[in-house]
């Protein structure tokens, strides 16, 4: 069948060049006339199929020798020359059509690659942002559907049976009676149904999304019915440009999977080592003070009427020590067991941070034992500027500070100066707890955020969960905290809360 | 006569140490281990304090405070736990006087207890017209503030506020509490204007105020006028 559109276009070719013979009959020799005709065909096998352009030939020698050889309109010959002319043009001719219809066949080719190496780049890119299986599924069909030019589905497994239930359409293209196709080409790992050896009367073609190890999933591809009755996807390359298609949409959909499992089993391991490293940590911290209390209080029982009224007094204050250190770090423990699971919710307002600062230091006094705290919450106001404002949970930026300073008095030497500064820095309030003490180890400044971190120092007890709490509230009021050492020695704990914290709701 | 303290709380050892503690100062005490049965108690024996524990077996502590109040102004003295504020805060709204969290020092306890009783025993008489925290002092009849002696001018909504805290000396006034009495029921929602007015009272009167001796932050809850340390 030739297309009525070459055959419109061939004829238009021969007739043009037919004219211009017969307006130039009287001015150029008849074999130049042949040149003008050889012009025709050279322009119809640039357009039209070899088998046009061979008739086309054919035509031109004819029409050559009724309009242009004498005598005219017939196709009789009266100087037998011509018959050698009208050999070398049909030779000609044929060589031209033979030759550009090759080059186009070439150029088809070369653009049918360019389209399928463009059209698997673009899945493949597509289906490298897809970290979900059906996202990656849903990706690869829609692009499926612009690069065939068809209806493209795509089915997945729930719970080891192929379902259309789970698909990347919104409503089932094919008849619900066809999932017993898609189950076998699921089982199988081999297409089938339309056009194929298996089952070639359903309305759809299915193929495996076939992985290294196993299927995925089953594609199903609807020829387009409305745009031409012969569609261009059961062309052999087409073909397997699907086939490639469904492969590399497998192979991503593994990956995915694969990934997602090592992640599970990171996490999992994670999990394990930090629950290990709790109860090693739990044991021993909750074990000591709850020995102290326990053999306090069972020597004052059993002994207490022949002990020295002064042993007595300190075995009551190592009792209510030890209750005031078990005390606090459950409070630790129950406050990073909220955050963990979520269960803290910021009550944020605008406070003054002097406030905070001060209650904090007030309540902090007993446990400070005189030590100084000296406060520089002015920053770089003028003195008759209101007082710095930020817009946090103020018993949670107070359990912060609270937490640092409890730190810094264990970390460093008695008497050694401790100093609170706040300052407004462009979209920022900065609050830095400034310390002269040994300083954290060089890398570790990271780390001392860490849950159950603890310092070198043997002589600090506690559980390592107070920094790792000062993090979680400070990032859940979108600031960060971080630990720098400091010029001359010493650490600066410094808080960051963003501008938003001061006047989201002023 | 002693003071009669009723004590409700359910946990036995809790019992047992403020059974002794209480009763070594001299106060006489009544107990009860169900919400039930305390109301009945208040009703019957007109403690002059009650020590409510919020985790009751059969009620919530919030309902014995509501309770009480619908008949009496016995001081009523929360028993929390830590970090719970907003407990705290609905039972100083529903009228309790204080709160002390668990776990807490015997000391801070009885301190309170005594302040409860102190501010209960003078309740309703004319408070002197001149009242004196550490350097500052107030007149309220001629409504004149001086710190060291040095007159200190407050704007009026500075000086309603220091008032209202004076009226209350000792006792935690949540935010809604002091926005109420200060501004008006409208505005118990503004707690940021509160905390900027506090925050310019302490400027006035403190020595330090980022250290405020007198006019102190209760977190979370609200404030309270310490009158001396």
């Amino acid at each position: 069948m030739v297309p009525l559109r070459e055959a419109f276009l061939a004829a238009a070719i021969v007739a043009v060049a037919t004219i211009a013979s017969l307006l130039l009959r009287d001015t150029l020799a008849a074999t130049n006339l042949a040149m003008i005709y050889l012009g025709g065909v050279v322009a119809v096998a640039m357009r039209c199929s070899r088998r046009v352009s061979v008739t086309v030939s054919f035509v031109s020698v004819a029409a050559f020798d009724f309009f242009c050889v004498p005598p005219y309109l017939t196709f009789a010959v009266s100087d037998y020359q011509y018959v050698f002319t009208f050999a070398m043009m049909l030779l000609v001719a044929l060589v031209i059509s033979a030759q550009t219809a090759r080059l186009r066949e070439h150029a088809g080719q070369a653009a049918v690659r360019q389209a399928r190496t463009e059209a698997l780049y673009r899945l493949s890119s597509k289906l490298a942002a897809e970290t979900r299986v059906f996202e990656a599924a849903r990706a690869a069909a829609t692009l499926a559907e612009e690069v065939f030019g068809a209806r493209v589905v795509m089915f997945l497994p729930e719970d080891g049976q192929l379902s259309f239930r789970r698909r990347t359409s919104d409503h089932l293209p094919v008849p619900p009676s066809e999932e017993a196709i898609a189950q076998w080409v699921f089982d199988h790992g081999h297409k089938a149904g339309l056009r194929t050896d298996t089952l070639p009367g359903a309305t759809a073609l299915y193929l495996p999304l076939r992985g290294a190890r196993e299927t995925f999933g089953v594609l199903a591809v609807l020829p387009d019915v409305v745009s031409n009755g012969e569609n261009r996807i059961f062309a052999p390359e087409q073909q397997h440009l699907l086939e490639v298609f469904a492969s590399q949409t497998a192979l991503a959909i593994e990956r995915t999977m694969s990934q997602r499992a090592e992640e599970e089993t990171r996490v999992h391991m994670q999990t394990e080592q930090m629950r290990s490293s709790l109860l090693s940590a739990m044991s021993h911290d909750l074990r000591t003070p709850l020995a102290s209390i326990t053999g306090a209080a069972s020597t004052l029982r059993s002994q207490g009427d022949r002990l020295p009224a002064e042993t007595k007094q300190e075995l009551l204050e190592s009792i209510s020590d030890e209750a005031v250190r078990l005390s606090r770090l459950v409070g630790n423990l129950l406050d990073m067991t909220r955050f963990e699971s979520g269960g803290v919710e910021l009550r944020r307002d605008l406070y003054p941070l002097e406030e905070i600062v001060g209650t904090v230091l007030q309540r902090m006094e007993p446990q400070l034992e005189g030590r100084v705290v000296s406060t520089d919450l002015a920053g770089n106001l003028p003195p008759e500027a209101l007082p710095i404002m930020v817009f946090v949970d103020d018993v949670l930026l107070g359990q912060v500070l609270w937490n640092l300073i409890e730190n810094a008095a264990k970390y460093t030497p008695p008497g050694s100066p401790l100093d609170l500064v706040a300052f407004e820095d462009n979209a920022a309030v900065i609050i830095e707890l400034r310390d002269r003490g040994p300083g954290v180890p060089p890398g570790d400044e990271e780390r001392i955020f860490e849950k159950f971190y603890r310092g070198k120092s043997e002589k600090v007890r506690g559980a390592g969960l107070g920094l790792p709490i000062c993090r979680a509230i400070v990032e859940a009021h979108r600031g960060t905290i971080r630990a720098l050492a400091r010029e001359g020695g010493g650490t600066i704990f410094r808080i960051s809360l963003p501008s938003e914290s001061k006047t989201a709701s002023a | 006569m002693k003071p009669l303290l009723l004590l409700i709380e359910d946990d036995p050892q809790i019992r047992r140490f403020l059974r002794a503690a209480l009763d070594a100062e001299g106060y006489r005490l009544q107990e009860s281990i169900t919400a039930e049965d305390g109301l009945a108690q208040a009703a019957s024996r007109q403690p002059d304090l009650i020590l409510l524990d919020l985790g009751l077996p059969d009620r919530d502590g919030l309902e014995v405070i509501q309770r009480v109040r619908e008949w009496g102004k016995i001081p009523i003295l929360v028993l929390s736990a830590r970090g719970q504020e907003k407990d705290k805060i609905a039972a100083l709204d529903l009228g309790a006087d204080d709160y002390v969290a668990k776990p807490f020092a015997i000391g801070e306890l009885l301190a309170r207890v005594r302040a409860a009783l102190r501010r209960a025993s003078t309740r309703g008489d004319a408070a002197g017209s001149v009242v004196r925290f550490g350097p500052v002092e107030v007149d309220l009849e001629k409504r004149v503030v001086r710190v060291d002696a040095q007159e200190v001018h407050l704007t009026p909504n500075e000086y309603k506020l220091l008032q209202v805290l004076i009226q209350h000396t000792g006792k935690v006034l949540t935010q809604r509490q002091l926005l109420n009495e200060v501004w008006g029921p409208q505005h118990t929602e503004q707690a940021q204007y509160l905390r900027v007015y506090i925050a310019q009272l302490r400027r006035k009167l403190e020595r330090n105020p980022a250290r405020p001796k007198y006019l102190q932050t209760e977190p979370g809850v609200g404030y309270r006028l310490v009158p001396e340390d």
